[in-house]
């Protein structure tokens, strides 16, 4: 079985070191073959919370215009506390 | 450039803003939801069959609970599988409820903590006291949780928190104090009984927290709540109601039927269960945008507008000790969590909430 959208995030970002937020998005629509604005919108908020909670960390921002609308973009990484609450969960070997 | 770096700063702003305003709503609809619990979770015990049981019968009392509490979680996971359902996460909550060796045990835990022992206890308080006194003993979880936290994860208490915690405790005083020196209910002899219901919520609810987070950071807040609840109701009826059905002779199969069979206790167990499955989403998700503590601050605020339900349903007013005990209490907690967005970071050694405005 599939790993569940956070765990993904987060093994994702443990591999790559850092990633952008639309990104890390692609890769887990690619991954589980989701797709829409409504998903989206679900994978920043867990973004957020991941965030919020202090297991990753916002390295760089940037803003994007598209059809006139602005989007503004984060770049992420792991925390030292996300990566030891990985390894707590067994998202990650010690 | 200069131009495009306001723009930027102005985004950031009203992202960080957002997020904050959603984590405070969040945590705000649990108040509400929470104090709307106890008018339907009290009606209960004004319903066939609960009416029936006589004050005097402790046990049959007990094990009356019990059934209301395993049909009440049952009728909380349909909610929740509703709203995963809109939401589109029930996938994500087989694949979190699958990893129960690492993640969802510690729901299994939380469930354990939350269920046989803070509602479970909660009902216990409403059945034998009141809705007013089970509402205002519970506000005693965050200083549970937070010693929790301390002796298990070494999170620090700061001196605020600490003088928070005194303050908190001495509104407990205040609205255990009648009782401890017998002023209250002395005819009633199973009083008892709502006492230790009352402890036994704080206690569930401080821990469920503390033993819930382990799992809540790795995953998504609408599922974990869903994972707690499916957990709670295999250990009621696979083993508490089974066990207590078995080794003794009280008569649980004809409780659980005639519950389901009486259209107004089952009335008064949806709207609980309503109530209390989003008060409980709308608790974790403010937990994972503001963090735990401010979240508890806000969401203590469920004892005034449980008074306020309360009192608009039965026209009651709340003695005089349980109002000054409930203004004592929810300024110990705004005491205790208020701390500036620097320190709760500082909590887990994480710098990236400075950016915070």
């Amino acid at each position: 079985m599939k790993l569940h959208h956070k765990g993904f995030l987060l093994i994702t970002l443990s591999k790559t070191g850092s990633m952008w937020d639309y990104q890390l998005i692609k890769k887990v629509f690619d991954e589980y073959g989701e797709s829409g604005d409504f998903r989206e919108k679900t994978l920043r908020i867990a973004l957020d919370e991941l965030s919020a909670a202090g297991l990753i960390k916002r390295i760089e921002n940037k803003i994007e215009t598209n059809k006139d609308k602005e989007k503004l973009l984060f770049k992420y990484q792991l925390s030292d506390f996300g990566i030891s609450r990985m390894v707590d969960t067994g998202l990650l070997l010690p | 450039m200069n131009v495009s770096n306001s723009i930027l700063k102005q985004a950031l702003h009203k992202h960080y803003a957002r997020n904050q305003r959603w984590g405070f709503m969040w945590a705000l609809w649990t108040a509400v939801l929470w104090g709307a619990w106890y008018v339907p979770g009290t009606a209960l015990w004004y319903e066939h069959p609960y009416i029936d049981i006589s004050v005097d019968n402790q046990s049959l009392r007990l094990a009356a609970t019990a059934v209301m509490t395993w049909i009440h979680a049952i009728t909380v996971f349909f909610f929740l599988l509703i709203w995963n359902l809109v939401l589109g996460k029930l996938k994500d909550y087989g694949r979190t409820i699958v990893r129960f060796r690492k993640i969802s045990k510690w729901y299994a835990l939380a469930s354990l903590c939350g269920g046989p022992l803070a509602i479970f206890g909660s009902y216990m308080a409403m059945g034998f006291i009141g809705p007013v006194f089970a509402a205002i003993s519970s506000l005693f979880y965050p200083v549970i949780g937070a010693v929790i936290a301390r002796l298990w994860y070494k999170e620090k208490i700061s001196q605020r928190a600490a003088i928070g915690m005194c303050i908190i405790i001495f509104g407990g005083m205040v609205i255990y104090g009648p009782s401890l020196f017998g002023e209250m209910d002395a005819s009633n002899p199973n009083a008892w009984l709502g006492y230790l219901g009352g402890i036994m919520s704080a206690i569930g609810w401080g821990s469920e927290g503390a033993v819930a987070g382990r799992a809540m950071d790795v995953s998504d807040p609408d599922v974990g709540i869903h994972c707690r609840f499916s957990f709670e109701i295999l250990f009621w009826g696979l083993l508490i109601l089974p066990f207590i059905a078995m080794f003794s002779d009280l008569p649980i199969k004809n409780l659980i039927i005639d519950t389901l069979t009486h259209g107004k206790a089952m009335l008064w167990i949806v709207l609980a269960a309503a109530c209390h499955a989003y008060c409980y989403t709308a608790f974790y998700k403010s937990f994972s945008l503001i963090g735990v503590g401010r979240g508890e601050a806000i969401g203590n605020l469920y004892a005034v507008f449980a008074l306020i339900f309360i009192a608009a349903f039965t026209l009651q007013l709340p003695q005089w000790y349980f109002i000054l005990g409930l203004i004592i209490t929810v300024a110990g907690s705004f005491v205790m969590f208020s701390e500036s967005a620097e320190s709760v970071a500082e909590l887990r050694e994480n710098n990236d909430i400075k950016v915070y405005p």
